[in-house]
């Protein structure tokens, strides 16, 4: 989004070395044939809906995806392009095997949560958006709130919440989740 | 009306069991048949078992709670099971509530799923909180006593966790669309607009401008088509009512826009929901998708000749699109960069027309004014600012939740009585107002009443109602950082001065915070972000450093001794942190 995030470290893991990040494009044409429209308008408004729905559906969108749905829409590639790299949701490089939302609302930061992001930096050496250079874990640092602000610091795990976090039982989480396999697509 | 309805969502469907719904006695029929099947429910011999799911409650485990109490209702034939929307109070939760023939309803809170059996049989009353009715039953109190629920007035709130979202026959039973019908059949635009405006109804997003007058405005613009947008974008990291409404009660929102698009003469109504709740999402389509069904949306509505159409937008994640031109370009498929105003939406907004946007929660309040009458809300909360406000809080404190509160309620009533006091061990330092657009209040601005105008001049914020309670394990120069990192964070990169400005003061507060800093570092901060508001182009630029200057002017012995003593205030460093520290510092602070 802002060119104020170019300085953030960014790893790129081959989406060959990961299993199931291939994107298969028919089954993108085959989610696009949901969306219809009838004008313009219903087009233009329709664009972002369904690149969350790719992007919900294969946990990032890539090049190839993104020229499908701006053929779909009947728009040009740099436009949807300008859209995923703008809004914070869409990921352009595939995720990791697990898939990690760390709150980092208010609450969250009252109760501690930059000691995680800070952990995260220091001993998995990844920041918002990175994924660990094994293709283990991938981390969302949101700074919206994911609203279950009573029991934080909290963090949305392959769709699993973990509450009331130290340090400790993050990293806990973590092994856990790593040592089990899984991950955010068997959910 | 499917081709003009949302045709695009793959996983929510209407009901087919609905009946279509063409006249006005049909309508009247169909929601006294609703009505007798809700106050049959209650009056049954059945044990009436309700479990509170929400996205909030999911995390502490409210499906299987739900599967669990599903189970055992299988084997029971005189047990019936529903679920509803949560209903705010987050310390209660997992909540279950147990209605048993002739007797109250009793709520049971922090239900885990291996207790609900017992939960229901009651052998578990120690985890009964209160009943609702008349009078106390036994030992247990009413619930309203409860300081949680004692000084709330829940009129927005009056249905969540206790319909079924998913529900529009259960809507209907507890009143939805009663407005709709009147303003369909028995109220003129002008009737319906003159009710806003006496409501004296003030946008609940933040700014505080009239709904009236904005509707007034809408149905006087010449240029058509006209549209409605209602924002639920609600990307502040400390606000979470919008989502509670939308889970718990969507049709109360959706009626709300239905009667704005009537009163205004709007051809199509939005709502433009983030793309952070999922769940609200799911909630509002199924709903919109039942009304469309039942005959409620479409041309022609109930045979009064009227025709409204609705479309659901959603968003991906971008704090700015909370703006009013920003999330128009959302809707329509762009960047969701704001625009310099004038022209204002109403004149020209969505697709170069006219167009209304409100706020969820002031849409949410729409369905009781046209019922009681502007007058009637008018007298409720504070003169200035009339009606009930939705409050959340964060934080170290006891009973924590959503709560609705009429306006003029004071912060010391909230925090004490409310939400119910510090936890143990944690002491109050302050309170952060206005999301991250203002600054914080000490202990001594406690006894101010909450409402749009009165904390503004001690630099607080009433905004969108959410408040974080900081402890004194919180420093005050790290609070500033994280606030102003958001907002750098969040900026669209349009406009120079906060695409640069915000970085900028990041890097200075960092500095001070690494034990870098000099004296001259605060007014070079006082510079900068005088920079920042007066050349910003939105009000996301406009406010962004008010936290961090709030922060200065409430807690200024901390600033003082960061930058003299150069102790810094952080423990140790990662390793961006270290190469801030590794590269020189050249900007040379001159004199302010």
């Amino acid at each position: 989004m802002p060119f104020t995030r170019s300085y953030r470290v960014s790893q790129v893991v081959d989406p060959a070395h990961v299993d199931g990040n291939e994107i298969d494009l028919d089954v993108v044409r085959e989610i696009l044939s949901h969306f219809t429209f009838h004008d313009f308008q219903e087009a233009q408004e329709l664009i972002l809906g369904a690149l969350m729905e790719v992007n919900r559906q294969f946990g990032w969108v890539s090049l190839e995806a993104a020229k499908i749905v701006a053929d779909h829409f009947g728009t040009s590639d740099n436009r949807v392009y300008a859209l995923l790299t703008f809004y914070a949701d869409f990921r352009t490089q595939p995720r990791g095997k697990h898939f990690m939302l760390l709150c980092h609302g208010m609450s969250c930061y009252v109760m501690g949560s930059q000691k995680l992001v800070d952990e995260l930096e220091q001993h998995y050496g990844i920041t918002d958006g990175g994924t660990t250079a094994d293709g283990e874990l991938t981390v969302q640092v949101v700074n919206g709130c994911l609203g279950v602000c009573d029991k934080a610091p909290i963090v949305e795990l392959d769709h699993e919440f973990h509450t009331e976090l130290t340090v400790e039982k993050f990293n806990q989480v973590l092994q856990q989740a790593i040592a089990n396999g899984g991950g955010w697509r068997h959910h | 009306m499917a081709a003009d309805g949302d045709t695009t969502d793959m996983h929510v469907q209407g009901d087919s069991t609905l009946p279509r719904l063409t006249s006005r006695l049909e309508f009247q029929q169909y929601a006294a048949s609703a009505k007798d099947k809700w106050n049959s429910l209650w009056s049954s011999t059945n044990t009436v078992v309700t479990v509170l799911v929400g996205s909030s409650s999911i995390a502490k485990g409210a499906e299987k709670v739900l599967d669990a109490a599903a189970e055992y209702a299988l084997m029971k034939s005189n047990v019936v099971v529903r679920k509803t929307g949560v209903d705010g109070a987050d310390w209660m939760e997992v909540q279950v509530r147990v209605k048993r023939p002739g007797g109250p309803l009793v709520h049971y809170a922090n239900v885990t799923p291996d207790e609900v059996v017992d939960v229901i049989e009651g052998r578990l009353e120690s985890k009964a909180l209160g009943v609702d009715g008349d009078q106390p039953s036994g030992n247990l109190p009413l619930l309203r006593d409860h300081p949680f629920f004692k000084y709330q007035q829940r009129l927005i709130l009056r249905d969540v966790g206790v319909i079924d979202p998913d529900s529009i026959e259960e809507a209907i039973s507890r009143g939805a669309y009663s407005a709709y019908f009147k303003v369909l059949f028995e109220m003129s635009q002008e009737e319906v607009i003159a009710e806003m405006t006496a409501a004296n109804l003030r946008g609940r997003g933040g700014a505080g401008f009239p709904a009236g007058i904005k509707w007034e405005s809408g149905r006087k613009a010449r240029n058509t088509p006209k549209y409605i947008v209602c924002n639920s974008h609600e990307g502040e990291p400390n606000v979470y009512k919008d989502r509670r409404i939308l889970e718990g009660d969507p049709h109360r929102i959706l009626e709300g826009l239905l009667i704005a698009a009537i009163a205004v003469g709007a051809e199509r109504a939005y709502n433009y929901i983030g793309g952070e709740h999922p769940m609200a999402i799911k909630k509002f389509r199924k709903a919109v998708a039942d009304a469309e069904r039942l005959g409620l949306i479409g041309k022609n509505v109930l045979g009064s000749g009227k025709n409204v159409a609705f479309r659901v937008r959603t968003g991906g994640g971008a704090y700015i699109c909370g703006e009013g031109s920003a999330m128009m370009y959302s809707v329509m498929g762009v960047r969701g960069q704001p625009r310099t105003k004038p022209p204002r939406s109403v004149e020209e907004g969505l697709w170069k027309r006219p167009t209304v946007a409100n706020n969820t929660e002031t849409m949410a309040n729409v369905r009781d004014i046209v019922n009681n009458g502007g007058a009637w809300y008018a007298s409720i909360g504070t003169e200035k600012s009339s009606g009930t406000k939705l409050m959340t809080v964060q934080g170290p404190l006891k009973t924590m939740g959503l709560v609705e509160v009429p306006m003029g309620i004071t912060l010391r009533t909230l925090i004490d009585e409310v939400w119910g006091g510090m936890r143990d061990g944690h002491k109050f330092k302050g309170i952060q107002t206005g999301g991250v657009s203002a600054g914080p209040l000490k202990d001594e601005h406690l006894d101010l009443p909450v409402d749009f105008d009165s904390l503004t001049h001690v630099g607080g914020m009433l905004g969108s109602g959410g408040f974080v309670v900081f402890d004194e394990s919180v420093s005050a120069v790290d609070f500033a950082r994280y606030l102003t990192a958001f907002n750098r964070y969040e900026s669209c990169s349009k406009c120079v001065p906060c695409a640069r400005g915000n970085p900028a003061l990041v890097e200075i507060i960092d500095r001070i915070r690494l034990g870098r800093g000099t004296k001259a570092d605060l007014p070079l901060i006082r510079r900068t972000s005088k920079h920042v508001i007066e050349l910003s182009l939105c009000g996301l630029g406009q406010v962004a450093p008010m936290p961090l200057l709030g922060m200065m002017d409430q807690y200024p012995e901390e600033f003082e001794t960061a930058v003299t003593n150069n102790t810094g205030t952080v423990l140790w460093l990662t390793q961006r942190q270290e190469r801030v520290l590794a590269t020189e510092i050249t900007t040379t602070p001159a004199a302010d």
